[in-house]
């Protein structure tokens, strides 16, 4: 469904990704890890297009998008959310993913009609409020919101386009423990047929929801395996994991 | 974009029809062809609205647009004697491609460079017609004929019956464009505005809607210029010089950016100003530079936005 192959770039000297692979099936729960600077929202951006490899190519579905920018990958089913959160900040949130809705399905071009309450955008908007657990917060205005919730909604966001790919940039960043149980369970909640793809520092979420991980070290992999294996990996022991896997 | 609630913006429109009416009763032929001036301006002033309130897009080239529209229609009714009902339409879809054109070359541009770009087109059509000898170069054409409305009993002359057909049409055109921006369409429009690098990883094809929003706004100008070109019956280079550019920004942001009914009062204000003052005067630039500085000080939002501001805190009271 989504596969990367040989993905290199450079920023003048400095390497930030030497040639990484990557494949991601239908329903995968694939995990990035690796220590600051190692490359891994420098990769995010290779996928999703906001940076273009010097070598290599990005495939969806077959397709070769290595070419494509961010919006023509969305429209083909892949999209992502942001390490900092990155929202309509005045829009509510029932608004901000109403609109998200309306650029997914193309309904920005209906122009006659007003956008109100009772379309078809505002109900999956209302479903997807719930499935990221903000129905109370529906007419909260996104900027006012507190922080963890703001994380949620960055990815309600994300998924008010109905992707195939769902790339995730530390979800958990910054979010105090209760916070990150709750997003937890909304990672454990995303739909069954979604390939989830997540960088994330917290291994305790990692371990809990992926089923592959890749261990990204100065721009190239590591390690690639199960849970399993990467626990029982010696080298990514001694280079990244420390106290978390012992 | 200024928020206020739909009944609210009912009152102010209406109350801004009513007020537009009662000021064309009561006033005589110098009065009413002002209506018919401000109503123009007004038009000029919401198109611009739709491109930087809404659009997020600052153009210091948008007369370029007024301009166009005039020199089309005198183009086409003086020297292919069409006549007006059909010239009309076509100066407006003509504009409407030239900006197509523009726009598809400078719209990726963000902030400053679209800014300098626009103005940089502006000029260019600006000295193109200055030098031009089919147009009158520098000193202009004159004559054009007017539209017959003489089934409806009017007469395009008498500036009673020019000042009712353009609050007509500004009418017309604030309603649309308060349609067109609380659509869906709206809705994608003010959100790449708000966050153009989201709405992009979300799919949007931003610079499709963007170059569709530029292409509104330059036809919505060019029937702007249109009708001054019907009041006056006159086109020179100075429709379409940057100052009248800069005029036509300074109204929206007086009147307040992204709320189409605010800049309407900016360009009643401004038309007003301008010509009270300046009668009274030389130093009338000065005075309205003073009130410009005043309203961004100290109504950041514009006059609509404060009075966006005061109806909220009475609520909260």
């Amino acid at each position: 469904m989504f596969k990367a192959e040989g993905l290199y770039k450079s920023f003048g000297a400095l390497e930030v990704a030497k040639g990484i692979s990557l494949e991601l099936p239908r329903g995968a729960r694939h995990a990035i890890v690796g220590p600051n600077g190692s490359g891994k929202t420098t990769l995010f951006n290779l996928l999703s297009g906001e940076l273009q490899p010097d070598a290599g190519h990005v495939f969806i579905d077959g397709r070769d998008v290595t070419s494509l920018p961010p919006d023509a990958r969305a429209r083909a089913g892949l999209t992502r959310s942001f390490q900092k959160n990155n929202l309509f900040p005045d829009l509510t949130v029932l608004e901000s993913l109403a609109v998200a809705v309306a650029i997914g399905i193309g309904g920005g071009t209906i122009f006659w009609r007003p956008f109100a309450r009772s379309t078809e955008s505002h109900r999956r908007a209302a479903e997807i409020a719930e499935r990221i657990r903000l129905t109370p917060y529906l007419d909260a205005v996104a900027g006012t919101l507190p922080y963890g919730t703001q994380r949620q909604l960055e990815i309600g966001l994300a998924l008010a386009i109905e992707p195939k790919i769902l790339l995730l940039d530390e979800p958990t960043a910054g979010m105090s423990a209760d916070e990150t149980a709750e997003m937890a369970k909304l990672i454990g909640d995303l739909p069954d047929e979604l390939a989830l793809l997540v960088i994330e520092h917290d291994m305790e979420i990692v371990f809990d929801f992926a089923r592959r991980i890749t261990v990204l070290d100065y721009g190239s992999v590591l390690a690639e395996g199960t849970p399993a294996e990467i626990r029982a990996s010696q080298e990514v022991r001694r280079r990244y994991l420390g106290e978390a896997a012992r | 974009m200024i928020r206020i609630p739909p009944a609210q913006r009912r009152i102010v429109a209406v109350a801004l029809l009513v007020a537009a009416l009662i000021a064309w009763w009561f006033s005589g032929y110098a009065g009413q062809d002002r209506i018919g001036e401000i109503a123009i301006a007004a038009i000029f002033a919401m198109s611009l609205d739709l491109l930087v309130g809404y659009g997020g897009m600052v153009s210091l080239g948008h007369a370029l647009f007024f301009g166009l529209g005039a020199y089309a229609l005198a183009g086409l009714t003086i020297f292919l004697k069409w006549p007006p009902s059909a010239a009309l339409p076509v100066a407006i879809l003509l504009t409407g491609l030239v900006a197509l054109v523009i726009g598809r070359l400078i719209i990726h541009l963000g902030g400053v460079f679209f800014i300098m770009v626009t103005l940089a087109f502006g000029q260019m059509g600006w000295a193109w017609f200055a030098r031009d000898k089919i147009f009158g170069g520098i000193g202009g054409l004159s004559g054009l004929p007017q539209l017959d409305l003489s089934i409806l009993d009017a007469d395009l002359a008498n500036p009673a019956d020019f000042a009712l057909l353009a609050l007509a049409v500004a009418t017309l055109v604030s309603l649309a464009l308060a349609r067109l921006v609380s659509s869906p369409f709206g809705a994608v429009i003010s959100a790449l505005h708000r966050n153009e690098n989201r709405a992009r990883a979300l799919g949007c094809p931003v610079q499709h809607y963007k170059l569709a929003v530029f292409t509104i706004a330059a036809m919505l100008a060019a029937l702007a210029g249109t009708l001054q070109a019907q009041r006056t019956g006159f086109v020179s280079p100075d429709l379409l010089v940057w100052t009248s550019s800069g005029e036509v920004l300074i109204m929206v942001i007086i009147g307040g950016l992204g709320s189409l009914l605010g800049p309407i009062v900016g360009a009643a204000l401004w038309t007003l100003l301008h010509h009270y003052l300046s009668a009274l005067t030389p130093y009338w630039m000065a005075i309205m530079g003073a009130f410009f500085i005043a309203i961004v000080l100290f109504a950041g939002e514009g006059l609509y936005g404060a009075l966006a501001r005061l109806t909220r805190s009475r609520r909260h009271v």
